[in-house]
């Protein structure tokens, strides 16, 4: 069995009590996990639940108050614990004053590449997030999109075997986010462990192989995607046209619950025992014509809210 | 190296650091009061363009002044240079009361380290009285400095006509105290005289301004002194007459049993006695030297 | 290797640097001041040589001050301030490693801007003294482009050298730009009076305080060291030790005020 890449155990952090605050505040409270090599592991939580807190701890941005973080197998305060590793923070912030290329030449060269091919990688890198044409312009000029992008470059820049992202996909509209989803789905082809934080679950949902929940600094939930939705479907959602109101009365205890959607449209809901195929061709027969299928699957949403509690 | 090491370590080097950096900067600053110095220079001297310089700021650039002025009386003080001693002293103030003209304490004690005999100070009552005469310039209602040109007149210069008049004059402006009438009577009556001057120190001894109540305060001492020297020339003068030759020293009158231990001065100096002039006189060691010549013998 | 990271860091400071306006509107200003000075040089009577060297001197001095603070503080705080230092701390570099880099980075700007001004003072200089007539050149007291300048030069460079390590240090804990710069402002001035302060103990009454005072005295950096500004000018010879000693102890103030910020630094941490 492979060492995993990242672990924590009992991580606790607080930070120190404001002025007028008589209690330190604790961000993260007894968090152990694992993420074993390979593979895409969310870190989902709600706004303040210590998502980036912990990011931030495995790569040495903050120490820990008890328990501690190993990456590679060091902690996070070795900087060799950084060779194989890149970082995007949330909402990324770079050296206005450089070009991209320049940006990432430098940050290539502090990974230890020589002069030559640490222009290489940087064209390289932004080659694969798609600012080639604009990697001589200065980063002041850049809309937050293509920082966005550059930070993604930058932490590729070392070729990581783990990739560590805040929010990757913040303040990206529909296509960045695309994108970026594009981009996380390569690096697991390539083999590499990708370790991202987010809020918005759908994306979770689609990439994610193994998810770990945190809310206000504790773990809620962790394990493989699937195991937590548990998913069996709940049921189907089958929208069909065409349909008389007599067919539709005559459907009986098969359907769970009809909505009339238009004059003869109609939703219907199915337990999750009925094959909806057979429902379907005795629809056709009396004239009805399917619109669309829809498995009813207890989400990541529902699950989340419920553990939220 | 673990952390907690790399700081005790880190602390360590710091302070080593800062005591190697004060090091450093004391041999920097004791070759600086060397011989090798020729001169040393007043950056600015006229008074006009440091204000123009001051940008507003004259208030506090004054009271910078101020403090150079006792930083180089202080260090002059101290250092064995036999040359330009305080010369520095009389352009400083006249700076800090440009700037600032109504800084009472440097006119008032200005004036009265300015006058100060050498060696402690430069000797300059002349240059006390003009800049006290300056202060009164630009403040004519304060009585305090027409006094303390007077005292001058009487302790320094011994003018004394001059400081009747200075006293007389003080005594006519705002506030001033009703003591100063019967003073500025005497001194033009009597001339110098210790009692007057007690009287004049013992009134400064009131002021508010501790520097001036020191320098009273000093000056009272060197009056004891100067009657406690007359009192043991006395003894001294008794006893050559009765035993005809002079005493050789302090052990000749103790054991005549008219001194029962060696005399000193009112801050534990033992006075000294000339066996080649017989005359008693302050040791040269004390730190009230030099007494008040003007009110020798009385 | 750490040389290889300090350097990059240092390098990229560089960069920074030369292409910040602000570096340039100083020196501009220092520039400035300096021909302002040929100006006033013909309105006082023979002395023109002395303020354009006193001017000049001045400029350089208070060009170098403003950029040590300024840009010394900016090295470190806004980054944090900004965020952007996550990108390179995350990096396999150490905290050590980054803090000596800055400070490599910065002095190099620094000498690179003393030398820029110093030349055009030279050239000022160059200039009056082929345009001088022959008795006004005799009654200089020192060359035009008297070499000698360069000794206040030199030790306005160590004394700004000391003067960024200690924004630096100042801005390794301070959360915030501003509060840095002024605490380095702050203590260059304290620094510029020390001689008062170390006199204090002789100039009051011995007390507890007055020797706190004077100790006070003797840990803030003393400034008024570096100033030999009026001795160049006049031509007054300068012994060699009024050289060493003062750049013996910027060295080792120095030396004391980084590994502060080192220690300081390695702790730090950035919500």
């Amino acid at each position: 069995m492979m060492a995993s890449i990242v672990r924590t155990e009992h991580l606790t952090k607080d930070f120190p009590a404001g002025f007028w605050r008589s209690r330190p505040h604790r961000a993260l409270d007894d968090v152990s996990m694992e993420v074993g090599a390979g593979g895409v592991f969310g870190l989902l939580g709600p706004n303040g639940a210590g998502k980036s807190t912990t990011l931030k701890l495995l790569v040495g941005l903050l120490r820990p108050t008890t328990g501690f973080a190993r990456v590679f197998d060091r902690s996070p305060n070795d900087p060799k614990s950084r060779e194989r590793l890149g970082f995007l923070p949330e909402n990324p912030a770079f050296y206005d004053e450089l070009s991209a290329e320049e940006l990432l030449a430098y940050f290539a060269g502090l990974c230890g590449y020589g002069a030559f091919e640490r222009h290489e990688r940087a064209r390289r890198a932004l080659d694969l997030v798609g600012l080639s044409e604009d990697r001589h312009r200065r980063l002041r000029q850049y809309s937050k999109g293509m920082v966005q992008r550059v930070g993604i470059a930058q932490a590729l820049i070392n070729d990581p075997e783990l990739v560590i992202l805040d929010e990757p996909m913040s303040g990206l509209d529909p296509v960045g986010r695309h994108d970026v989803r594009q981009i996380i789905l390569q690096l697991r082809d390539e083999g590499r462990t990708v370790v991202f934080s987010s809020h918005i679950l759908p994306d979770a949902e689609l990439l994610c192989t193994r998810v770990g929940i945190l809310a206000k600094g504790r773990v809620v939930a962790s394990g493989s995607l699937s195991d937590l939705t548990a998913g069996a479907a709940r049921g189907w959602e089958i929208v069909v046209d065409g349909l008389t109101d007599d067919a539709a009365a005559r459907l009986g205890g098969r359907v769970r619950r009809t909505t009339r959607i238009s004059d003869r449209r109609f939703s219907l809901e199915l337990p999750a025992e009925t094959r909806p195929e057979a429902l379907v061709a005795d629809l056709a027969g009396s004239g009805a014509s399917l619109v669309s299928v829809t498995p009813l699957r207890a989400t990541l949403e529902e699950f989340f809210l419920q553990v939220s509690k | 190296m673990t952390p907690k090491v790399a700081a005790f370590a880190g602390a360590i080097a710091i302070v080593v650091g800062l005591g190697l950096a004060a090091a450093i900067l004391q041999a920097s600053e004791s070759r600086a009061a060397g011989p090798g110095q020729v001169e040393r220079l007043l950056y600015v001297q006229s008074a006009k363009t440091l204000q123009r310089l001051s940008l507003g700021f004259d208030a506090l650039i004054a009271d910078l002044y101020w403090i150079r002025t006792i930083q180089h009386f202080g260090a002059d003080r101290k250092s064995s240079r036999t040359t330009g001693r305080f010369e520095l002293l009389y352009p400083l103030l006249d700076l800090t009361t440009t700037l600032d003209p109504h800084f009472n304490i440097a006119y008032r004690y200005g004036a009265i380290l300015l006058a100060l005999e050498r060696p402690e100070g430069p000797g300059r009552p002349d240059q006390a009285i003009g800049l006290l005469e300056k202060g009164l310039t630009s403040n004519p209602d304060r009585w305090q400095y027409a006094y303390d040109i007077g005292f001058i007149h009487y302790f320094y210069t011994f003018d004394y006509a001059a400081a009747g008049r200075w006293f007389d004059r003080a005594s006519r402006m705002p506030r001033a105290p009703e003591w100063i009438l019967p003073l500025a009577a005497t001194t033009t009556a009597r001339g110098g005289d210790r009692k007057s001057a007690r009287d004049m120190l013992m009134r400064l001894q009131e002021s508010d301004a501790a520097y001036i109540r020191r320098a009273a305060e000093r000056g009272l001492l060197q009056l004891r002194a100067l009657d406690e020297i007359d009192q043991l020339q006395a003894l001294v003068d008794t006893y050559a007459a009765d035993h005809v030759a002079q005493p050789e020293s302090w052990i000749d009158l103790m054991n005549a049993g008219v001194l029962s231990g060696v005399p000193a001065d009112p801050l534990q100096v033992p006075y000294v006695y000339g066996p080649a002039t017989h005359r008693v006189s302050l040791s040269p060691q004390s730190p009230l030297a030099p007494l008040p010549v003007g009110l020798g013998r009385q | 290797m750490s040389t290889r990271r300090i350097g990059l860091v240092a390098w990229h400071v560089l960069k920074q640097n030369i292409r910040d306006r602000v570096l340039y509107s100083i020196g501009a200003f220092a520039v400035l001041l300096v021909g302002a000075s040929i100006v006033i040089g013909q309105m006082t009577a023979g002395q023109d040589l002395k303020i354009i060297k006193d001017l000049g001197l001045a400029a350089i001095e208070l060009a170098g001050v403003l950029m040590s603070v300024f840009i010394g503080v900016s090295l470190v705080s806004h980054e944090i301030e900004r965020r952007s230092i996550f990108n390179v701390l995350s990096k396999p570099i150490s905290r050590w490693e980054f803090i000596v880099g800055k400070y490599t980075g910065l002095v190099l700007t620094l000498v690179m801007n003393v030398a820029a001004l110093a030349i055009a003072l030279y050239l000022m200089l160059f200039w009056m003294d082929a345009t001088a007539a022959e008795p006004v050149r005799r009654s200089w007291e020192a060359p035009a482009t008297d070499p000698r300048l360069l000794i206040s030069i030199l030790l306005i460079t160590a004394e700004l050298a000391l003067l960024t390590a200690i924004a630096l240090f100042f801005s390794t804990f301070s959360s915030s730009a501003m509060l840095s710069a002024v605490l380095t402002a702050g203590l260059f001035m304290a620094g510029l009076e020390s001689g008062a302060l170390r006199q204090f103990s002789q100039m009051v009454d011995a007390s507890a305080m007055g020797r706190v005072v004077s100790a006070v005295g003797w840990i803030v950096p003393a400034f008024s060291l570096f100033d030999v500004k009026a001795e160049v000018v006049h031509g007054i010879p300068i012994a060699a030790a009024r050289i060493w000693l003062p750049i013996g102890y910027a060295v080792v103030y120095a030396t004391v005020a980084m590994t502060g910020a080192v220690l300081i630094f390695s702790r730090r941490e950035f919500r």
